[in-house]
């Protein structure tokens, strides 16, 4: 079944895997902690943390020494259980979906095939989407079981923004999904490599510098993603779980220490599978803009002459791409935070329901109906 | 033998949340339960190759219809809730008669499900695995059933407009008068 692991071999290279991704997911945490709070500095014209180790890159472990150490408490009259659970459970929705993105094209040695994402799996957007959704049960957990107001309404608040602009979010995703006809991620990005081209009218239009990327079929669909998931994982301009006046820190205002590092890294875990998203749908996912991988990999085997060694540069330069586009986004989204002020919550429910929600509405059905006139027609 | 691992897994899992929905005392931890309990049928669901069902079923019980009960659970001032729940002659009875329509069930379940499992056997060698579930639901659900689909969208549509209206009628938060 779905290439769990028939074999002890397969078992372990996934085991070997998943603890792999997941590493590499906690450990950008730091650097994307370390780019959010130096690049506001440089925005606010501040200095930012720059005294521990060069461009104060140390400050990382210092941090990390100060969160281990801090005194582990429960406020008196939150529940025990949730409160404990809630940080834990924050971490495993955004670990999980992220394993489901393809960082690359399948690692070929001998007769061995490794795929560069945790798992494949055939309908790897409604997986990611499904899982995903499940993050508003740690936001939940975390304001009912700290016992206090602020905790509450903040988790109230974000959660009722979550279950609102999922649905905008899907709805802007099935515009890409009827354009490729699938739902693997894998056969999207196969889809969008080389030039911009498509059959218009029986004319067949090649354009010589666009790459055939998914933002110039679903330019709307991209927007409203773009806009969603910022809400979804309640950052700025959407951060109305947090309000110092109002609410304090929102649902984790009684959290310190270890379990408030963790709902860090699963918020730092939504942003990075929205950035994954965002460039396999819309920006080619690991292909290299204007080639498609098989061009990539004949070249290499042109010029090394040895089969492994092209499929493994193959594999590195891919790797490279997706992460390239990858570190765009998360730097896009960490600018966007100290770029644009907050809404007021009516605002925000008002465009997630009134704005939102028609214009992905809309964008689905135009969609619709030149698929299908397309189809009927053949233009 | 992994499947079988899986598969035993699974279903004490979610078995054990199924039964702590029904045994817990606070309405929050039964309502956590249940998610817990979405969560293992849609595993079930993997285990069966019925990929897009277990995503939907993630996505819509676990993930929007359960949060909203969720969230509603936590705005009660559940003390009062909880005695209300635990004690008195009429939950007595509501606790009684559900005992009975579960032990109900339990008997329908094994009776049809052995005569399921005998049609199965039979039917195992003729029928081939399906490639591609999502197109075959898709076709099932549009092509073939598809006035019952509409009809019960209309029908949702109809729900939908019925507690707006109740709700500003009877003065609810969103009252105008």
């Amino acid at each position: 079944m779905m290439n769990m692991g028939s074999t002890p071999f397969e078992i372990t290279v996934n085991i070997i895997k998943t603890v792999l991704v997941f590493l590499m997911m906690v450990q950008l945490v730091p650097i994307l902690v370390w780019v959010e709070r130096r690049g506001s500095a440089f925005i606010q014209n501040r200095f930012g943390p720059n005294r521990i180790g060069p461009l104060g890159l140390m400050q990382l472990l210092a941090d990390a020494v100060k969160f281990l150490t801090k005194e582990d408490f429960v406020p008196d009259k939150g529940n025990k259980y949730l409160f404990y659970a809630a940080p834990v459970f924050a971490l495993i929705p955004a670990a999980i979906a992220y394993m489901a993105i393809p960082m690359s094209t399948p690692l070929i040695i001998g007769d061995s095939k490794f795929l560069i994402q945790g798992f494949e799996i055939n309908v790897g957007i409604v997986f990611i989407l499904g899982i995903s959704s499940l993050a508003a049960y740690t936001i939940l957990m975390a304001g009912w079981g700290s016992g206090s107001k602020f905790s509450l309404m903040g988790a109230m608040r974000a959660s009722a923004q979550i279950i609102s602009y999922e649905l905008a979010l899907g709805l802007s995703i099935v515009g890409v999904i009827m354009t490729y006809g699938t739902f693997n991620l894998t056969d999207i990005i196969q889809a969008q490599q080389g030039h911009l081209s498509f059959s218009f009218f029986s004319h067949q239009i090649e354009s010589a510098f666009l790459p055939n990327w998914g933002i110039f079929y679903q330019p709307l669909g991209a927007i409203i993603f773009l806009a969603a998931t910022f809400a979804e994982s309640n950052r700025l301009p959407f951060d109305l779980a947090e309000g110092e006046a109002e609410l304090v820190a929102g649902f984790h205002t009684e959290y310190g220490g270890f379990k408030m590092l963790m709902f860090f890294i699963g918020e730092y875990g939504h942003m990075m599978i929205a950035s994954g998203l965002m460039a396999t749908f819309f920006f080619g996912g690991y292909g290299i803009p204007y080639v498609t991988t098989k061009e990539v990999y004949e070249f290499f085997l042109s010029s090394t002459g040895v089969e492994t060694t092209a499929h493994v540069l193959n594999t590195l330069v891919h790797f490279l791409s997706y992460n390239i586009k990858f570190i765009f986004f998360l730097w896009f989204f960490i600018h966007v935070r100290w770029t644009l002020p907050r809404f007021r919550y009516d605002q925000l429910m008002d465009l997630g329901w009134k704005t939102m929600l028609p214009w992905a509405l809309a964008n689905t059905i135009v969609t619709a109906i030149i698929i299908f006139a397309s189809a009927q027609f053949s233009f | 033998m992994v499947d079988a691992f899986l598969f035993w897994f699974l279903a004490i899992v979610t078995v054990l949340a199924g039964l702590s929905v029904v045994l817990m005392t606070n309405p929050i931890y039964s309502a956590l339960s249940l998610v817990m309990t979405m969560v293992g049928v849609a595993a079930l669901f993997v285990t069966l190759e019925a990929y897009f069902l277990a995503g939907v079923q993630l996505i819509v019980y676990a993930g929007a219809v359960m949060v909203l009960f969720v969230m509603v659970l936590m705005l009660f001032d559940l003390k009062h809730e909880l005695q209300a729940f635990t004690r008195g002659k009429i939950t007595g009875g509501v606790k009684i008669a559900s005992v009975g329509i579960i032990a109900g069930l339990v008997v329908g379940a094994i009776t049809l499900g052995t005569k399921a499992l005998e049609l199965s056997k039979a039917g195992a060698e003729t029928s081939k695995p399906v490639v591609d579930s999502t197109k075959a639901l898709a076709e099932n659900l549009f092509l073939k059933n598809v006035f019952g689909f509409e009809a019960l969208g209309v029908v949702l549509l109809v729900i939908a407009v019925g507690t707006v209206a109740l709700s500003r009628t009877k003065g609810g938060t969103h009252a105008r008068d």
